[in-house]
């Protein structure tokens, strides 16, 4: 008897396309996260109470909460809270990205100040005196410096995205793993699963492929 | 021409008074020293001179142009920002601790703020940024970054970053303390060098011997107030107040 070499190559086309849910899921939650997590982390670090206190309930809830029920409640929760006759259905992959972004820009904003608080008093003074204005002190002086300090924290949450893309399956959309779990019930078998795990460690290993370059390329200072 | 002018500034941190009516004059082309013990109120002076914090109360004049006054009910009220940006391109600022830009190679320390602040071609910037590294003696240091410099290099690029701007008043923060002791001596001449061109600086410093020998006139400080003010020789060698003495005394025990 020989290996069913067809069902295996309908297995990975499946799971290919089950992974392309995946990434789009992991680069759209990127793309948003990264620029509201530095929003988010201005707002925490606001000296003005009424913004840095919202901000903080807001990053308690984010990373106090399970991501699976905050995706839940995303896409869920709007169609319980809004009166009867305005009722929506929100899109399944657009609740699933939206509650993505908002967990994990709570996460970034925390990188973020913690990078921002780290870089020394003394650039901001230097930058002061020849007269360099707040912004111009900001993305030409501090933020270079933050990128490079927060690199290795934020590889990690970024390795951590890549995986957590599977519990958008939780609100029925057919993602990588969701994909595996099907095809493994169906034939009974755990090869869907274990082609799954090579998946995301193939993901994973581009992931720190990338952020190795980065890294090196901004390894030309200390 | 008096190049800065200083007239009853007060500063308190909380309740804590770290300077108490400071008044004096620099003069165009004079050499400053601030000397005293830590504490004393000399970095927080330079501090509020160079905006980087502001005063409670008192007068600030740069070449003629107002930084901040007092007003009826005592309160400092500062010149417009556009005012203040003006007088922050005629003053320049050298710290302890270098606080070079890390991520900058040594040419582009030099250029960013002339280009970026002052709006001047790139070219003339590093034309006049190469011009000030062979003064410098750092020519071959153009394209190393900040990390791969000694100390006594980096505060000579500091120096230098600082002079690009061309600044009219020139202060320093103690600008060898962070140096080994064989290292000041590269950074010394090269402020001496500027003295000798008749830069006008502010100097606050521990090294006696570059006060005696490089200041014009040398200001005694303690407890936020100025207590003894002078010709080096006389502030350090024969002072009329007993706390300049017992500092001075101090300080040649060591």
């Amino acid at each position: 008897m020989s290996y069913d070499w067809e069902g295996f190559v309908n297995l990975i086309v499946l799971l290919l396309e089950g992974a392309k849910v995946s990434v789009m899921v992991f680069f759209l939650t990127l793309f948003f996260a990264i620029p509201l997590g530095l929003l988010v982390a201005f707002g925490r670090m606001s000296r003005f109470r009424l913004i840095s206190g919202p901000i903080k309930i807001y990053i308690l809830l984010m990373r106090g909460t399970p991501l699976i029920l905050q995706i839940a409640l995303v896409y869920f929760g709007p169609y319980y809270l809004l009166p009867e006759g305005m009722k929506i259905n929100l899109d399944r992959f657009v609740a699933a990205v939206a509650a993505c972004t908002l967990n994990y820009a709570a996460y970034f904003a925390e990188i973020y100040r913690g990078g921002i608080q780290s870089i020394p008093k003394g650039q901001y003074e230097a930058a002061a005196v020849p007269g360099f204005s707040k912004i111009q002190t900001f993305m030409h002086i501090i933020l270079p410096q933050v990128v490079k300090r927060i690199l290795p924290p934020m590889g990690n949450e970024i390795i951590t995205l890549v995986k957590d893309t599977a519990l958008v399956q939780t609100i029925g959309i057919s993602e990588l793993f969701r994909v595996a779990t099907v095809q493994a019930s169906a034939k009974s078998s755990t090869i869907p699963l274990a082609a799954a795990g090579i998946f995301y460690l193939i993901m994973n290993w581009v992931v720190t492929e990338a952020l190795q370059m980065a890294e090196n390329k901004l390894n030309y200072y200390r | 021409m008096v190049m800065l002018e200083v007239k009853g500034l007060c500063k308190s941190f909380d309740s804590n008074r770290v300077l108490n009516d400071i008044s004096f004059k620099v003069d165009k082309g004079e050499v400053v020293a601030i000397i005293g013990p830590s504490g004393s109120g000399k970095s927080t002076l330079l501090r509020c001179l160079t905006l980087l914090e502001k005063v409670d109360q008192g007068t600030i004049i740069v070449a003629g142009d107002v930084m901040v006054q007092t007003n009826k009910e005592g309160h400092a009220v500062y010149a417009p920002e556009s005012s203040l940006k003006k007088i922050r391109l005629r003053m320049g600022m050298v710290f302890q601790d270098f606080n070079l830009f890390p991520h900058f190679s040594v040419l582009r320390n030099i250029t960013e703020a002339p280009v970026r602040v002052a709006r001047i071609s790139q070219d003339q910037a590093e034309e006049r940024a190469m011009e000030l590294l062979r003064k410098m003696g750092l020519e071959d240091k153009r394209d190393a970054y900040p990390y791969q410099l000694s100390g006594g290099q980096s505060q000579r690029v500091a120096i230098a970053r600082a002079l690009a701007m061309n600044p009219d008043i020139l202060f320093f923060d103690e600008p060898t303390s962070a140096l080994d002791p064989e290292l000041t001596g590269e950074v010394l001449r090269v402020m001496r060098a500027l003295a000798a061109e008749r830069m006008t600086m502010v100097v606050v410093t521990h090294e006696m011997g570059f006060a005696r020998e490089v200041a014009d006139r040398v200001i005694f400080m303690d407890k936020g107030q100025i207590v003894e003010e002078g010709r080096p020789e006389v502030v350090l060698c024969n002072p009329s107040s007993e706390r300049t003495r017992a500092f001075i005394k101090g300080l040649s025990e060591h």
